[in-house]
């Protein structure tokens, strides 16, 4: 092929062709970069929870006055969430998971641990009563629920709740392997920072996730304690999962009849759960998707540049492509000869955006504390250029192809 | 001769209409990805209150025994946010700030007077007295408390605006009573429309923006009405024990803003030490187990210290700016052929006695044209990508909230001010001039010659 003709001609005429390299490399770095962190929070969004959202709601109610009776209502509500035909089960929590706020402790298998700087494990707390492993539809792997009468009526504020503990808890399996690495939890006695409380695991559940988290931060989602507490009052947070099809009746129901169920009090909010989650997750969707637009209208103007250049080539060459054509190159050499020029100045420009990929990605890491851009993104990106490329040098080259030789003899 | 000049270049724009599109198309979207980057920092970044630059002070003390947020920090080596009881009724006692706040955040429910209003929970702050002067907040009736008032406590509340129009449709409401789960207060003034942007007094809020709170009543209730709050709670030490609501108040957890404001720089060092000594004098008390680090810092550093501006904002200036890069080179490039293809037309002019001057003035006129038409389309596809991003990233905070403040505020975030339309401007005329110069004075070197004599 005539290798050394290409390139003395790509010399003779460089600044076009450097500035469209620069564009590749500039384009390269941007997507595979862009793509991973937008990749990385998709992934982030979209870790299981481990609960049933679908067929859940959850209901908040506010009390009026500072009399109301948070021990004597709480227990009327729940019997009659739970015999509302329609409803598994229901219960009342401290704070809802998959919600904003968490409430968190540290706990430890060895008390001494508690005394020492970073010791002990954090795990988020969830109050609720006997029924809470059905409510969410977690999967007990071990051990079993909790006794309906140990359950611990609510305590003036969620200080004394704290002070006053339950003696036993039921953790995820993420906590369980933390406090005891052994794999050995069941049954065994945990210690609680802060309240200097101890409680029994009597079960373990397979999964459960606080929140959506980056992975950096992923075990304080999932390493979860779950005690039989009922939350304190003012007003309190109840949560109903129910048979499939059904919750959009049950939730018409509950708005109307909750709140007059009992005197002094109102329903301040309920919403079907998993547009609780996905709410939480919105932000995460959003620079997700302004990520993926930044890439498309960056990918969009290099193709445009690439394009450009091709055309603008073709034209100035006309007379020396009639020229070729009349000594004999047949279309498909003039093809090649574009692509194989396309190729090597997007070459050169994804070489040099290999390493601004990488210098960038780095940077990056450091700056969101994340993993550091895995090398397949740059291979990925290297294939798209080259067939971006390829494409886009398409159209002018067939033209530059189709030049009738007769046009070497025309403008003499 | 700049009206010729004007006349080629449309001429000359008319002659490649798709050549000619495709460069103002890619500067209006680098223009446009640039200006929604730089308008989404620039709504992060401000300084809410910046003729109290020097005077206004966070204070924080360093009561950590380990780090308590278990590797969440970016920044171990600061001190927690917030101050716990005791130590932000020590501060208080001094006399050396001109005006000092401790302050939290609650909530009540308010139960309307007329009972076809549904009842409804409300944002409530609990603060000194002098809040309202030390954040200069501006009032619509009637005045704040006294620190008196804070002591006895007065049952009195100051109202934001929202919640005088909501409760009392607007008129001056002061002297009217408001009930607040249960309990009543006398309302003795109404702010008018205040929200700073960040929400620099108190941080415990979603990236440090938020509307402020619907109800400002005396820091003696916290305790009278045993209010909770209902920001960041952090115990950080381990020998802190949660046994009530009065035990938790007394106990080794941060939830307290505290801020002072001095009359000059000396005061402010002069404050430095009485904290720096109450701390080491609690040290022989067996509390704060960490080397002095107290830190009164003003509001700027305050804000970066707690980086306000956040990294995605940051990437996506960066990310603009890169944008506009590839858009300027691409520029470059599209200009650069489009000029050279022309070039038998320069030659022509050449030889019938332009100068090279002429030329070079003829062809940056064109890309003065291209690079203003390319930033007046970047300046329509900002607005377009700005209410489209209002959309996409803050219709959530309106969810279940008819506070129009709250609406104000996503508009702020979103908001392209005059400085920023003329920077844009700015930005537009000097990527035209960067993808144009050279492709110009390129023509303007050719010699006539060559392109006669292929004609």
């Amino acid at each position: 092929m005539e290798i050394r003709a290409l390139l003395s001609a790509l010399w003779r005429n460089r600044t076009g062709p450097l500035l469209v390299a620069a564009q590749v490399a500039i384009t390269l770095a941007v997507l595979v970069n862009v793509a991973y962190i937008a990749q990385q929070r998709l992934a982030d969004a979209s870790k299981p929870t481990g609960i049933d959202l679908d067929n859940m709601f959850w209901v908040g109610l506010e009390t009026l006055d500072s009399n109301y009776n948070q021990a004597a209502a709480v227990p009327v509500d729940l019997t009659y969430l739970n015999s509302l035909p329609g409803v598994v089960s229901a219960t009342t929590v401290n704070v809802l998971p998959q919600w904003w706020g968490r409430m968190g402790l540290p706990f430890a298998a060895d008390p001494k641990q508690l005394e020492t700087p970073n010791g002990g494990v954090p795990g988020a707390i969830y109050f609720g009563t006997d029924r809470f492993i059905d409510t969410f539809g977690l999967k007990l792997v071990a051990g079993r629920t909790f006794n309906p009468n140990i359950v611990v009526p609510p305590a003036a504020d969620m200080a004394a709740s704290i002070a006053t503990w339950a003696p036993e808890m039921i953790v995820t399996r993420a906590m369980a392997n933390k406090l005891f690495p052994k794999g050995d939890a069941l049954g065994k006695t945990v210690y609680v920072g802060l309240n200097n409380k101890t409680s029994t695991i009597v079960g373990i559940v397979d999964h459960m996730q606080a929140g959506p988290s980056p992975a950096r931060f992923e075990q304080f989602s999932i390493q979860i304690v779950i005690v039989p507490i009922i939350p304190p009052g003012p007003g309190g947070t109840f949560v109903v999962r129910t048979r499939p099809g059904e919750r959009d009746r049950l939730m018409a129901k509950v708005e109307k009849d909750f709140a007059d169920l009992q005197p002094g009090r109102y329903v301040r909010r309920m919403e079907a759960y998993d547009v609780t989650a996905a709410s939480l997750r919105s932000g995460t969707r959003a620079s997700a998707i302004i990520l993926a637009t930044v890439a498309f209208f960056v990918l969009a103007v290099t193709i445009i540049g690439i394009v450009g250049l091709a055309a603008f080539t073709v034209t100035t060459r006309t007379k020396q492509l009639g020229t070729r054509r009349a000594i004999g190159a047949r279309k498909f050499h003039i093809l090649r000869y574009f692509l194989v020029e396309n190729w090597l100045i997007t070459s050169g420009g994804a070489l040099l955006g290999c390493v601004l990929a990488l210098a960038a990605g780095i940077k990056l890491s450091t700056m969101y504390q994340t993993p550091r851009l895995p090398l397949y993104y740059l291979v990925a990106g290297v294939t798209l250029v080259w067939v971006v490329g390829v494409l886009a040098v398409a159209v002018p080259a067939r033209r530059a192809a189709s030049i009738s030789p007769a046009i070497a003899t025309r403008s003499v | 001769m700049l009206v010729h000049d004007l006349k080629l270049a449309f001429r000359s724009l008319k002659r490649n209409p798709i050549l000619s599109a495709l460069m103002i198309g890619a500067i209006a979207v680098g223009i446009a990805a640039s200006m929604i980057a730089v308008t989404l920092y620039h709504a992060r970044a401000g300084h809410p209150i910046p003729w109290k630059a020097n005077t206004l002070y966070a204070v924080t003390m360093d009561l950590r025994d380990d780090d308590p947020d278990l590797g969440f920090s970016e920044h171990p080596e600061y001190p927690p946010f917030q101050l716990a009881y005791p130590d932000a009724k020590a501060a208080y006692q001094s006399d050396i700030p001109i005006r000092s706040v401790m302050m939290y955040r609650s909530g009540r429910v308010v139960a309307p007077e007329n009972r076809n209003v549904k009842p409804f929970g409300a944002t409530v702050r609990v603060t000194t007295a002098d809040f309202f002067q030390v954040f200069d907040v501006p009032f619509l009736h009637g005045n704040g408390w006294s620190r008196a008032d804070d002591d006895s406590p007065a049952a009195v509340v100051v109202l934001s605006k929202f919640m005088n129009d909501k409760l009392f449709g607007g008129v001056n409401s002061v002297g009217r009573e408001v009930t607040l789960t249960g309990k009543q207060f006398r309302v003795v003034g109404v702010i008018d429309t205040w929200m700073p942007q960040p929400k620099y007094y108190d941080l415990n809020a979603s990236s440090g923006f938020d509307v402020p709170e619907d109800f400002f009543m005396p820091f003696g209730w916290m305790q009278a009405l045993k209010l909770g709050p209902n920001g960041n709670v952090n115990c950080v030490s381990k020998r802190a024990r949660i046994e009530s609501f009065d035990a938790f108040i007394t106990q080794d957890c941060v939830w307290l803003q505290y801020w002072a404001e001095f009359r000059n720089a000396a005061d402010r060092d002069r404050y430095q030490v009485f904290i720096d000594n109450y701390v080491s004098d609690q040290k022989r008390h067996g509390r704060f187990p960490r080397a002095l680090n107290n830190r009164i810092v003003n509001v700027q550093t305050w804000l970066d210290m707690w980086d306000v501006v956040g990294d995605d904002s940051r990437m996506f200036m960066v990310l603009g700016l890169v944008f506009l890069v590839v858009c300027v080179l691409n520029t470059l490039g599209l200009m650069l052929a489009k000029f050279l293809s022309a070039a038998p037309i320069s030659g022509l002019r050449r030889a019938l006695g332009a100068s090279r001057v002429d030329i070079v003035r003829q062809h940056v006129v064109e890309v003065v044209v291209v690079g203003v038409l390319g930033g007046f389309a970047g300046l329509l596809l900002t607005l377009a990508g700005l209410a489209g991003l209002k959309v996409l990233l803050f219709s959530g905070m309106l969810i279940g909230s008819d506070n129009p403040d709250r609406a104000a505020m996503m508009q702020a975030m979103v908001h392209m001010d005059v400085p920023i339309i003329a920077l844009g401007i700015a930005l537009s005329l000097l990527t035209g001039l960067l993808a144009g110069l050279y492709p110009a004075w390129r023509i303007g070197r050719l010699a006539p010659a060559t392109f006669l004599k292929t004609q």
